[in-house]
Order: C-alpha cells, then sequence, then structure tokens
C-alpha cells in the first residue's frame, strides 16, 4: 500500500493483506503453537518424573526410547490407517448425507435431519459402551486373532460412525452457496445427472470436502474413549497407549512420541501436497 | 513369499518385549487370514510400567508362550470395558476392591491352584483376604498404600492426621486430594475418626460436609498427577498412592511420604482370569510364572512397589526392603485398611455426594 | 438455496442412491447401540452388570436434582463463553486463509490443523506447563511486569505506583477462565474449518458492488459478507459447542478437579458409580434436546421452501 499517492483501496476480499486480520491470524497462531513449542521443547528434558514441567537438561535418549518402544509405533501405524481409512468413509457417507438432505424433499425429512446430527451429541462414553455391548452381542468383538488391518475393524467402523455425520454437516453448509443456475445452465446443455454431479456440484463443494476430510481425519486420530471401548487385545492405538503411559508418569517420552507422529503426518501431507501439484501440472 | 519389511526398530535387539508388533505385522501379512495361532499365546491385560524389562520375555523363553501385552489405565475403565464383554483378555489385574466387584458380579473364573505351585511363595499375610477368601479368584501381585506426600521444608513436621488436609486451615491453598470420589471419601471418614469401609448414611453425609466445608482450602482434585503439583510446588500436602510419590522422591530429596496416625488406605493389586477367557491353561501358566521367587524380584525391583511374595523378598536388598514409603512401619500398617466393595446402593450414594461436593 | 427442491418421489433411484449408504448405516451402527440405551435410560441395575428395562422414569427424575441443574448451567455457560471466543478469533483467521494465494492456502489449512493431530492429552498437559502459577506464561508475564517496573523507576514514574511492587501470578487453574481456555484451544479449529469452507469463493461481486456504491469496509463486513457466511457461523457454533458441552478432560486437568462440568457426571456414572441406566438417562436427555431444536429447525426451514415454493 502507498501511503504517499492516492489511497488504493485494497481489493474487496483481500482480507489476507489486511495487516489488521493478518495480527489476528498471527496471534492465533501463537496461541495454538505455544503449547505445541513447549510439548515440543521439553520433549529434550532430562526429567523422569513431576509433570515434565521443570527443565533440568537437554537430552535425546527419550527419543531413542521412543523409536525402541515396539507398542507405541505399532500404535502410531495403527492410529494412522485407522484415521486415513474412516476419513475416506466419513466423507464419502458425509457427502451422499449432505446431498441428500440439500436436494431431496421426502416425508419425515426433519426426522432424519435431528438422527443425523446426533452422533455429534452424544457423549463419547455413552456411544462407547453402546457400540462395545453392540459387537459383543454380534460376536464381532474378538478381533485380536485376525490379520493387521482387519482387526482394527471396530475401531474404524466406530470412527468412521461418528465422524460423517460432521462431515455431512460441513459438506451441506457448503452446498448451501451452491449457485442453482449452474446447474440448470448445465442440464440446457445436455448434462445428464452423473455429469451434473461430477462436473458442477463436486468442485462447488470442494472446499466442504477437504474441510470434512481435515475434520474427520483429525477426530478420528485423537480419539481416545470410543477406540478404548471397541478396542481388544492385538489393537492398540496411540491415544489409548498415551493414556495408559500418563498414568504413571508424563515422561519426555510421550513427548518425543507425540513429536515423532506430528513429524510423520507433516511428511505425508508434505507428501501428498507434492503428489497433488504433480497431477495439477 | 513376498519379503517381509521389517520395521525399523525391530533391529534394536536389546529391547526383548514380547508380542512385538513388527513381528505381529510381519507375520500377518505372511500367513492366511485367522491363522494368528491361539495355542501359545495369552493375552495380558495390565496396568503400564508394571512389570519389570524382561519379565514378559523370559516368560516366552521358558515355556515358549507368547504373549500379548495391552495396557490400561483405570480399574474403572477395565471394569466398564469388561462389562460390555470380555474382547478376549486372558489375564487381568484389578485392584481388591474390583476384585470383589467382578467376584459378585460373575465376573472371574476361579483358578486352579493345583496348576500354581508358586502359590507357595505368597506371604501368608496375603493369602486369606476378606474380599476374596481362599484366594479362589485372585492371587496377590502388588501392594502398597495412599498416604500422604509432603514437601519437608514447607511444614514443621511430618504431617499427623488426616485431618491436616481435610479439616484444617493450616496449609490452605496448598493441598491437592485425588479425584476418586470412592477413596476421597473414605479417607475423609478416617479423618472424622471411623473406619474407611464404615459406610453407613451418617458417616457419608459427615464427610460430604467436611469437605464442602474443606473446599476452599483445597487447590486440586488431582487425576493422578497430584505428585507432579507436589513436585512443581504448587502444592505441599497430596494425598497420593504411595508408588507415585516415590517416583518422585527419587527427584527432590525434599519431599517425604507418611501414613498419618489413623492409617492409609491399603491396596493390593492381583492376578485373575476373567470369564470368557480364551487361553485358559495359559492364563495359569502366566500367573504361576509371575509369582515365582526371581520373576517377583525382578519386578519388585524395576517398579518398586511391595511385592507380597515372601520368597521374592528374600532376595530383594536392604534398600527396597527398608524403605519406609514401600513397606510401612508396623504401628502405621496396623491401622491402616484395605477398601472393600460398598454396594452398588452406596456406590449411588458416594456419587451424589461427591456430585454436591464439586458442584457446591 | 436448494433446501429441498426436489420431491424424493420423483427420482427414486437417485434419491435410493444417496439414502440407502448413509441412512443405512447410520441405522446399523448407531441408531441399533443407541437404542440399546435408550432402553438402560429406562431400565434399572438388577445386578452389578445387568440391566432390566423396566420402564421407569426414575433415572430422569434423579437429573433434577439442584446440584445437576447447576451443573448443567455451568456447563452451557462455559461451553457458551469458549464457543463465542472460538467465534471471534476463528473468523478473522478462516478470512485470512480463504482469501490467501492458492500457494499458501494449503499450508495455512495445514498450519492450524497440525496441533490438533497431537494427543489432546499431552497437549493439556502442556497447557498445565505454560498456565501454571510457575508456568511460562507467567514467567512471561512476571518478566514484563519486572522491566516496565523498572522503566517507570528509571523515569521517575516509581512513586505512582501504577504497578505493583511485586507481580502477583495470574491464576488460570483450577478457575472457569482456564477451563474456558481449555476448550478454546480444543475447538478452535473445529470453528475455523466450517467458516473458511463457506468464506472459500465466496461471491466477491456482492462485495465489490457494496464497496462501490460508497459503504465502508466495516459495513460491507457487517451488511454483506457476515449474513452471506451465516450458514457457516451457525454450522461453527453447533460444531464447537456442542461438543464442548462434552468434554470432560479439560475441567478434570485444567480446572483441577475444582470445575466439574456435566460430562464429568456422566462420565463417573459410565465409570466409577456404575450407574449406567442413569448416565444413559442424562446422555439421552442431551440427545433429545437437540434433537428438538435441531427437528424444529429443519421443520422451520421446510415450511418456509415449501412457502416459496408455492408462490
Amino acid at each position: 500500500m502507498n501511503l504517499l499517492h492516492r489511497r488504493v483501496r485494497p481489493d474487496a476480499f483481500d482480507y489476507s493483506r489486511r495487516w489488521s486480520l493478518r495480527t489476528v491470524f498471527a496471534f492465533g497462531c501463537v496461541f495454538l503453537y505455544a503449547p505445541i513449542v513447549v510439548l515440543v521443547v521439553f520433549s529434550f528434558n532430562d526429567s523422569r518424573r513431576g509433570g515434565n514441567v521443570i527443565w533440568k537438561g537437554f537430552t535425546t535418549k527419550y527419543y531413542a526410547k521412543a523409536f525402541g518402544n515396539e507398542e507405541l509405533m505399532l500404535a502410531f501405524a495403527n492410529s494412522l490407517t485407522i484415521a486415513l481409512v474412516s476419513t475416506v468413509f466419513a466423507v464419502l457417507l458425509g457427502t451422499l448425507t449432505a446431498v441428500l438432505l440439500w436436494r431431496f424433499r421426502f416425508p419425515f425429512k426433519p426426522l432424519v435431519e435431528g438422527l443425523v446430527a446426533l452422533p455429534i451429541v452424544i457423549p463419547e462414553i455413552c456411544l462407547g459402551v453402546a457400540l462395545a455391548i453392540f459387537f459383543t452381542q454380534l460376536g464381532w468383538m474378538d478381533t485380536g486373532g485376525l490379520p493387521w488391518p482387519l482387526n482394527l475393524s471396530n475401531i474404524t467402523i466406530a470412527h468412521i460412525t461418528f465422524c460423517f455425520p460432521f462431515a455431512a454437516l460441513v459438506i451441506r453448509t457448503r452446498l448451501q452457496s451452491f449457485n442453482l443456475e449452474t446447474e440448470e445452465a448445465a442440464r440446457d446443455l445436455g448434462a445428464g445427472e452423473w455429469r451434473v454431479f461430477m462436473d458442477v456440484l463436486l468442485p462447488h463443494m470442494r472446499p466442504g470436502l477437504v474441510t470434512a476430510a481435515l475434520l474427520s481425519f483429525t477426530l478420528s486420530l485423537d480419539d481416545f474413549v470410543i477406540t478404548f471401548f471397541t478396542s481388544g487385545p492385538n489393537t492398540v492405538t496411540f491415544p489409548v497407549k498415551i493414556y495408559s503411559m500418563v498414568r504413571f508418569s508424563v515422561t519426555p517420552e510421550i513427548n518425543a512420541a507425540s513429536t515423532v507422529l506430528i513429524a510423520i503426518t507433516l511428511v505425508l501431507t508434505w507428501l501428498a501436497l507434492r503428489y497433488q501439484k504433480t497431477l495439477n501440472t | 513369499m513376498q519379503r517381509i519389511r521389517r520395521p525399523l526398530h525391530l533391529l534394536r535387539t536389546d529391547r526383548r518385549r514380547f508380542m512385538q508388533a513388527g513381528l505381529a505385522v510381519g507375520l500377518s501379512l505372511k500367513l492366511p487370514a485367522g491363522a494368528l495361532a491361539q495355542e501359545g499365546q495369552v493375552n495380558f491385560y495390565n496396568w503400564d510400567t508394571y512389570i519389570g524389562e524382561d519379565t514378559l520375555s523370559s516368560f516366552t523363553g521358558e515355556t515358549g508362550i507368547e504373549v500379548q501385552y495391552d495396557l490400561f489405565a483405570d480399574n474403572n475403565e477395565m471394569f466398564a470395558k469388561l462389562r460390555s464383554g470380555n474382547p478376549g483378555y486372558d489375564v487381568i489385574v484389578p485392584s481388591n476392591d474390583y476384585v470383589e466387584r467382578m467376584i459378585l458380579a460373575d465376573m472371574l473364573l476361579e483358578i486352579d491352584h493345583d496348576k500354581i505351585p508358586n502359590i507357595a511363595n505368597i506371604d501368608p499375610m496375603f493369602t486369606d483376604p476378606a474380599f476374596d477368601p481362599g484366594r479362589r479368584y485372585s492371587l496377590p501381585y502388588m501392594w502398597g498404600t495412599i498416604g500422604i506426600g509432603y514437601r519437608k521444608s514447607a511444614v514443621d513436621e511430618p504431617p499427623t492426621s488426616w485431618n491436616d488436609l481435610f479439616a484444617s486451615d493450616k496449609y490452605a491453598g496448598r493441598i491437592a486430594l485425588m479425584s476418586e470420589p470412592t477413596n476421597v471419601l473414605q479417607l475423609a471418614m478416617k479423618a472424622a475418626g471411623h473406619s474407611l469401609n464404615d459406610w453407613s448414611d451418617e458417616n457419608l453425609a459427615a464427610a460430604e460436609r467436611m469437605l464442602l466445608a474443606q473446599k476452599k482450602n483445597i487447590t486440586a482434585f488431582a487425576p493422578d498427577n497430584g505428585q507432579d503439583l507436589l513436585l512443581a510446588g504448587e502444592v505441599d500436602l497430596a494425598m497420593e498412592w504411595n508408588g507415585d510419590i516415590l517416583q518422585v522422591m527419587e527427584e527432590d530429596d525434599d519431599i517425604g511420604y507418611v501414613l498419618p496416625e489413623e492409617g492409609g488406605l491399603l491396596w493390593e493389586d492381583c492376578l485373575s482370569i476373567p470369564v470368557g477367557a480364551p487361553n485358559i491353561d495359559n492364563a495359569h501358566a502366566l500367573i504361576n510364572y509371575l509369582l515365582g521367587a526371581q520373576a517377583g524380584a525382578d519386578i519388585a525391583d524395576f517398579i518398586y512397589y511391595a511385592t507380597p511374595n515372601a520368597a521374592s523378598l528374600e532376595l530383594m536388598d536392604e534398600a527396597y526392603t527398608d524403605n519406609p514409603a514401600i513397606f510401612p512401619p508396623a504401628a502405621a500398617l496396623e491401622k491402616s485398611e484395605l477398601a472393600i466393595f460398598p454396594g452398588q446402593e452406596m456406590l449411588r450414594k458416594i456419587d451424589e455426594a461427591w456430585t454436591r461436593v464439586k458442584a457446591g | 438455496m436448494a433446501d429441498g427442491r426436489q420431491a424424493a418421489a420423483q427420482r427414486p433411484w437417485v434419491f435410493a442412491a444417496f439414502a440407502l449408504p448413509s441412512l443405512g448405516w447410520l441405522l446399523a451402527f448407531f441408531l441399533v447401540p443407541l437404542g440399546i440405551i435408550w432402553l438402560y435410560s429406562v431400565g434399572e441395575n438388577v445386578s452389578l452388570t445387568r440391566v432390566e428395562t423396566t420402564w421407569t422414569l426414575l433415572n430422569y427424575a434423579r437429573i433434577l436434582e439442584p446440584e445437576i441443574l447447576d451443573l448443567a448451567l455451568r456447563s452451557i455457560r462455559i461451553a457458551g463463553l469458549a464457543t463465542l471466543v472460538c467465534l471471534v478469533i476463528g473468523f478473522p483467521m478462516a478470512l485470512v486463509i480463504a482469501t490467501a494465494s492458492p500457494a499458501a492456502k494449503p499450508w495455512l489449512l495445514l498450519a492450524i490443523m497440525l496441533p490438533f493431530w497431537t494427543n489432546l492429552l499431552i497437549r493439556t498437559y502442556a497447557l498445565l506447563n505454560i498456565l501454571g502459577t510457575r508456568g511460562r506464561l507467567n514467567e512471561a508475564l512476571g518478566w514484563v511486569h519486572g522491566h516496565l517496573h523498572g522503566a517507570f523507576e528509571l523515569v521517575g514514574l516509581g512513586q505512582l505506583g501504577l504497578l505493583e511492587e511485586r507481580f502477583t501470578p495470574f491464576t488460570f487453574l483450577g478457575t472457569e477462565t482456564g477451563v474456558v481456555i481449555g476448550i478454546v484451544y480444543v475447538s478452535l479449529p473445529f470453528a475455523i474449518l466450517p467458516l473458511y469452507s463457506v468464506l472459500e469463493r465466496m461471491d466477491k461481486s456482492l462485495l465489490e458492488a457494496s464497496l462501490d456504491l460508497g459503504a465502508g469496509q466495516l459495513t460491507t463486513f457487517r451488511r454483506v459478507l457476515l449474513p452471506l457466511a451465516l450458514p457457516g457461523v451457525v454450522s461453527a457454533t453447533i460444531i464447537t459447542f456442542i461438543p464442548a458441552l462434552g468434554q470432560f478432560l479439560t475441567p478434570d486437568l485444567l480446572g483441577r478437579g475444582q470445575v466439574d462440568m456435566i460430562a464429568n457426571v456422566i462420565e463417573r456414572q459410565f465409570k466409577g458409580a456404575n450407574d449406567w441406566p442413569y448416565g444413559a438417562a442424562i446422555s439421552m436427555v442431551l440427545l433429545y434436546a437437540t434433537f428438538l431444536l435441531l427437528a424444529l429447525r429443519a421443520f422451520g426451514d421446510a415450511r418456509r421452501s415449501a412457502a416459496r415454493n408455492a408462490r
């Protein structure tokens, strides 16, 4: 912005350029990352006990411990797998639900709208217990003998169940800003049902899909309560493992493990973005 | 047959914990579905950091039985989960009042003592407790107390009574209690001079009043991190498990642990076999191994809790056997009590009282 | 707004294609387990592990106890405050991301999501580290205080007593403030994401028109942008407020057990108190309330769009 000359009005929607908003964004990031920075810094702390609050000295031994902890590594792998699979299905089911509610009129629609929102409201422990009883009644509980990744099926089903309403909500919100004239134009030009969906609706929905995927992934990756109740022997996930470790002491090993998980997720995302870019070019 | 890629961590050979994740992953990629053999396996559900470093691998070495080792963090959670249906655990480690609960709920299988010759190692003090007469459903694993952790430089003398935490203004703002309703109310009753198992409506109401009055002096109802608050200097007195305080005593010499004159709460963690266990014989084999003299000594040496195994005790050194935080002095021990299960009806009243304390 | 513009009967196969997987899944894996819990809520404990459905309303009656209502009010208050803060901070952040360059966008989204891929418990412990009386925040504030104080002395304003001699650390932990901070921390991305989703590729021409007609930036924001983003605000509110009500870990750790919320009570019923019917009843009340609100809203929407279609 040139202050000496005639003031150039910033572009109507160019909020990211405005310093007032950038400050808020920066403040938000500081707020979000402060505990993460503390977490990473204290993963190098040479303190075994005391909640890892007082800095005692620098060491990397807890990273060695974390990598040497086979169960922890398996727990990572399980959590990432469950999260990825759940995200895919949650976004799929969420899209179907969102379009269903957005486009169609049918008897008892308000009832269905209410029901679809229930998994968001239900306290996790309640749903966890309900699913545990449900799976036990079906005889599906003992999945420990199944090969990986089938032994994670119960947990994955549970995650999809509580993630897809979130996805549906977000996608539906996005759909509400869809300009119908675009669809009409497409039909006028001869596009069939499928083409309209793929070429007109889907691109508009894309930010909603991305948002839904991020949301589902986050919800699934860090879920403890529901996972705890639907897991059995040989199906340990990262949050469950961490909770049991923390019971005895908050050691830097836990911080180290978390930092490693962030690093892995970061790398995976970077790879995915790179891959997407090469697809687009 | 495809080449199995071993995960990085398996290149470290010095860590011999068993049912390695990597091994399981590798095997399952190779074998047909469902072929992870159930014979020669036992599913062990234990607290974290509650076993010796090489205990399970030694067990596998000796018997050939592989151990699937899973962890839980809380008796309540374990009970709630098993109540919904046993997902396949063979050996679990409930605390004494939960053993009682599970016996009442028919959730435990009887242990065949004939398959456990090492039962002879157990100290006579633990062979016939009230919560499991004749030890038909459980065998002792570790025991300890709930008492008071304190900062020596912040008090004139080690706390002598539970009333210092529950009824006095002396340490206002420097007190941490636990967050488990039953334990806190039990010790409040002890402070009032009753037995911690004397659950009556009057005692409960009195304990509730005591807590409501004292609430302003309490810094925290700490969920498992009372010892951390003590170490960080946020509180000077903490009601805590002896093992937790022992851990922070290692970090800071200024911290001590004591059982007040009314006595503390005795707890005992036990090995049990839940109903629905798929590998009952292997479960017995594991329990028998854990009760062995050397195995017990290794475990005690690593996790530093009190062992009920007389044979193991003989193998331990003085630093362990003379440690008053692990083995309390006889006088205090006599007045300490094992908790009994209050009964479902009383559990409800306890919860209601606790909700009122927390909401007030 | 195209809500419900097509009757299902018109295109039954398309309708079925959308309805069967989604509603089928909901039925099989949610409604059936929920049914079990619902039956518990009108049942009683007949033993330590069995619940019999006796069609009693006693569990629901217990919810009307004063302490439960107190906790419910406190929960609504805390969750509401946290949601408000999330929206106030989240909206500008979503705006920045939505209007950033296409190259920067994925990285900005990643930047705000990344903290939430850390384990909740560890993050909460990190917050404890920061917010304690001797935590990092108070350290920083104390440092600022000390230097400001020194500066005042230097300038000769020391006698005016603008600042206290010694810095008294703020108490965050064990108070509602601490719990609100904790819940905001946990919920922020859930507020940002739906807002971003709505603001992304928003129709600029309307904003430009408003500016061309002479409205200032602020007025345009208030009267054009905000109303257009309203659906996003509503869904952000829903997915922030409702899970906030269900928080029990944050009150336990950051509230130091002093700031119990309704979810703590529910959790205790399924665990220590072993009173599943009561826990189920409280959960069901939450579900009834939300179901009613959403169904009513949907009903209102349906009436409005029917009226519009009729015109």
